[in-house]
């Protein structure tokens, strides 16, 4: 056999492919023309979408979600006994589908945004993705503060950014504010995830939004230097920090903690009702919540099937199944919490505009980033 | 050079396959370098000043650790069960590949679930035995955490390649050694692992190249490395540009490791002391020596292979209502869908190209067999990023045509599966080529040299000579890329169509969910049919008489 020069045949295609690169053209912006379908759809049903009127029978409704939840898809069953439309999923995270709308454009089959984030709502609507809707149903439903000012969002259920605690090892008393996280008393005890998680952005958005740059900065700094353990895992992880001693104070989603007192897995069930839960700042200006929400979207070929979807999720019933199921706060003002959210009591919430989520959520990453909050 | 001195017919229809495919393959590439030399995204300065280096280390560390225990386990199991005999070892040849089955991604979750605070292993500790480790010990998000995870999952490229050269090529050298008074570590360390360097060196760089390709595993654990920082920049900072600067850094990084594998893999060739070869003569292991051996395989494999399963069946159990329903249907259906379409077209284009690169042997071939095989070291975020810059760029030329024609007046190409299957195609390339180029090795040329002279035309040699003769190299083509499609995560999250699930897609979702034992159904049915393939290989293997 005769020998080749193996390194060479390596590094050819490399250099070629940067002369190639060099000729090669502009790659601008992404535009599309309209209203193409070409999916897998019934398109039987999508000339039935056409012909129908709002609240007829028939018709479809296409959602973009990053809810993927068995109360969801059983509520979207519901609505479909109740009105005859179709409901379509398509589920991705919600940085995707953002992505995915944007470079669909004016083709987009998606009719209904759908997230677990306010500042993916507003990112969405920044992103011209949604469209304003002037429904009498979603504002009796959803006070103001839960709703995008221009109407283009609506909040649907609230999640509280709790702390869970062992009370065998921490008493009550001496927990009060995130702040207070900071001391050097609970050096070694605090239990949080990675800041690439949208829910810690959105906690250290709100406090940009309500100390400023530098305290806010201040705030990150001293929870790295208190964490009990570089970030791993999710939130439901930070309460099994707490539950096997490496931590004492986990700082999760309220709903992640329903989510572990109906495990199926009764062990974790076992640990969780070992722990109890801590609304933070009540003296001040309240625990940071987060909502997920939907709006209707710019492009979408149902729009009219999508106003009446977001109003059926507003409403008592499945408002109700939100939170008798899946853990959620309600936003409805008329719907009581579930058993279980009461018996952690009721709390004060921060008072600022949701819409602030989105909009310091770049500057949140980088401070976190900043600060080495891994 | 034959092609340029009278290019034959057969040459020049070949020639132009092979041509248009590595063109085909190169374009969205090319897109992805031009991209790279303009002028940095917003978050560049930051993403350098904070995060660079912590990716850039958390990559290597994983990539380099790996590589090396994945070569002490591999290459330690394909010695003992190539040159021992021991109870169970005819079952555990094949057995010890079973690993490979479990994507590292889902073996992480399945870990996870064993070793976490309420995970089997503690709950059994603390209820059973009423001991209390602490949870420190079992923390497995982590680095070192994710180090074993690949180790155990991949080191089995180590093992099938030098299991494969120990059995075919290194037999008389080592049976020499034998005869000559060696004894076993001496003749494992100066004589085994020095032949087989070349062999070793080709498997673990197939398992670091897994590793830089990971996305589903560091996610999940979150270990920062450069997929899921290309992921990040892209999806949660919306900077494009950023994510195809991280994607040129990581490309980088791959080229270094190929280029250390040529260096590595050395030009000493070892040849045959006889001519004849015959498979190596196990020797028969007694007493303590026996069982150690076996109970050290068997571990390996447990770790491998039957706890994770044991976790996934468990959590599949309580969980199988609710995930198995008619969507489970429609999830298997796209799966098979794209891997299969994917698949049959990777077996084509390795044919046409294979068939050129045979027929016109020379540097040419030899360059566009490399270009063939680029994809596979290419990590599937940084091909997803290539080929979806691509897509838009076309369609956005294709616009007027679309209206002229009244095809659409929209988005065609890059809101349907085409878009997938094309990258499935760069990606797994190398895959199905490799196996059909050395079907087509021992084929030769004479056949199909006798078939011309006698007569028949280009195209009628190939199918009536050729092709035959190479059935069973394409049909194990087929299988070793279809199962990599079935498993792989990041391009499918990237440039799956719209409403288009695949169980490896739901498994994430689930998982990212923190719905961990959701994940249970749609993982076991990836490893089931990855699983009965790599059996039904290794028989297939094993049966080839050389």
């Amino acid at each position: 056999m005769k020998r080749k020069p193996r390194l060479l045949t390596v590094l050819l295609p490399a250099a070629s492919l940067l002369a190639l690169a060099a000729c090669g053209s502009d790659n601008g912006s992404e535009d599309s023309g309209s209203g193409e379908n070409n999916t897998e759809q019934n398109s039987a049903e999508e000339e039935n979408a056409e012909n129908d009127q709002a609240g007829s029978e028939g018709g479809e409704v296409n959602l973009y979600t990053s809810r993927h939840y068995d109360t969801d898809e059983a509520l979207y069953e519901q609505f479909t006994e109740e009105t005859g439309i179709e409901v379509n999923v398509v589920s991705g995270e919600d940085d995707e589908l953002i992505q995915r709308m944007e470079r669909e454009g004016e083709a987009t089959e998606g009719d209904v945004f759908i997230t677990a984030d306010a500042g993916r709502l507003y990112r969405a609507k920044e992103a011209d993705l949604l469209q304003p809707t002037d429904s009498e149903v979603l504002n009796e439903n959803i006070p103001e503060n839960y709703r995008d000012p221009d109407n283009e969002w609506f909040g649907l259920t609230k999640r509280a950014r709790i702390f869970v605690y062992d009370p065998e090892r921490v008493d009550e008393s001496d927990l009060s504010t995130y702040e207070a996280l900071t001391d050097e008393e609970w050096e070694d005890r605090i239990l949080i995830r990675a800041s690439e998680n949208i829910y810690n952005q959105s906690l250290m958005a709100s406090f940009i939004e309500i100390k400023g740059e530098e305290e806010a900065r201040e705030w990150a700094e001293g929870i790295v230097n208190n964490m009990a353990r570089d970030p791993q895992g999710g939130d439901r992880d930070q309460a099994l920090g707490v539950a096997s001693g490496e931590g004492d104070v986990a700082i999760m989603n309220s709903y992640y903690f329903g989510q572990m007192l109906n495990s199926s897995e009764e062990e974790e069930v076992n640990a969780a009702e070992n722990l109890e839960v801590f609304f933070p700042n009540q003296e001040e200006e309240g625990t940071h919540i987060n909502i997920s929400g939907a709006g209707v979207t710019q492009h979408g070929p149902n729009s009219e099937e999508a106003v009446q979807f977001i109003e059926f999720l507003s409403g008592e019933e499945a408002q109700d199944d939100f939170s008798e199921a899946n853990y959620e706060y309600p936003v409805n003002p008329d719907v009581e919490p579930s058993e279980l959210l009461q018996s952690w009591g009721d709390f004060e919430e921060q008072d600022i505009n949701l819409t602030i989520l989105g909009e310091n959520n770049a500057q949140a990453q980088m401070l976190m980033n900043e600060v080495g909050w891994k | 050079m034959p092609f340029f001195k009278s290019p034959s017919a057969a040459a020049l229809g070949w020639g132009s396959g092979a041509a248009g495919f590595v063109i085909l393959l190169l374009l969205p590439l090319s897109f992805l370098l031009y991209r790279m030399i303009q002028p940095a995204g917003e978050n560049w300065a930051h993403i350098q000043e904070y995060l660079l280096l912590g990716y850039t280390i958390d990559t290597l560390t994983l990539a380099v650790i790996v590589g090396i225990l994945s070569i002490a386990l591999g290459t330690t199991l394909a010695w003992l069960v190539s040159a021992y005999s021991f109870p169970f070892r005819n079952t555990l040849k094949w057995a010890l590949l079973m690993p490979l089955a479990i994507p590292p991604y889902i073996g992480g979750y399945a870990y996870h679930g064993m070793v976490n605070y309420t995970g089997f292993v503690q709950r059994t500790l603390r209820n059973t035995f009423d001991i209390e480790v602490s949870q420190r010990y079992f923390d497995i998000m982590n680095i070192p955490g994710a180090v074993f995870i690949f180790t155990i999952f991949l080191y089995p490229y180590v093992y099938a390649i030098t299991r494969a050269f120990f059995a075919r090529q290194a037999t008389t050298l080592i049976e020499n050694a034998r005869v000559l008074g060696s004894g076993p570590v001496r003749t494992f360390f100066r004589i085994v692992l020095p032949v087989s360097r070349a062999a070793i060196v080709g498997g673990v760089t197939l398992v670091m190249l897994e590793v830089l390709n990971d996305y589903g595993l560091v996610s999940y654990f979150g270990v920062q490395t450069f997929s899921t920082a290309i992921f990040q920049t892209w999806y949660a900072l919306d900077d494009l540009d950023s994510a195809i600067r991280l994607a040129g850094i990581l490309m980088g990084l791959v080229l270094v490791f190929l280029v250390l594998e040529k260096v590595f893999r050395g030009r000493r060739q070892y040849s045959y002391s006889s001519a004849k070869v015959s498979p190596l003569k196990p020797r028969e292991l007694e007493g303590w020596k026996k069982w150690s051996t076996l109970g050290f395989c068997g571990t390996v494999l447990l770790l491998g292979f039957i706890l994770p399963m044991v976790q996934l069946l468990y959590w599949g159990m309580l969980t199988y209502e609710a995930v198995f329903s008619a969507q489970f249907v429609s999830l298997v259906r796209n799966s098979t869908l794209a891997s299969g379409i994917s698949s049959l077209l990777v077996v084509v284009f390795a044919v046409i190209v294979a068939n050129f690169t045979r027929i016109v042997p020379g540097w040419l071939s030899t360059i566009t067999a490399r270009f063939t095989v680029l994809g596979y070291s290419i990590p599937g975020a940084v091909i997803a990023v290539g080929v979806l810059s691509f897509f838009i760029y076309i369609e956005q030329r294709l616009q007027f045509f679309y209206a002229f024609s009244g095809i659409s007046s929209g988005l065609v190409l890059s809101t349907s599966l085409v878009m997938l299957i094309f990258a499935y195609v760069i990606r797994f390339m190398a895959v199905g080529y490799n196996s059909i180029e050395s079907g087509f090795e021992k084929v030769g040329r004479r056949y199909s040299e006798a078939s011309r002279t006698l007569g028949m035309g280009w195209l009628q040699t190939f199918f009536k000579v050729d092709l035959p003769m190479i059935r069973a190299a394409v049909f194990s083509g087929f299988i070793l890329v279809f199962v990599d499609i079935l498993k792989e995560l990041p391009l499918t999250l990237i440039l799956r169509p719209f409403n288009f699930e695949t169980l490896a897609t739901t498994a994430y979702r689930y998982a990212s969910d923190e719905r961990i034992q959701e994940t249970a159904v749609p993982s076991l049915a990836i490893i089931l049919v990855s699983g009965a393939a790599m059996y039904i290989f290794h028989i297939f293997i094993e049966k080839e008489p050389n």
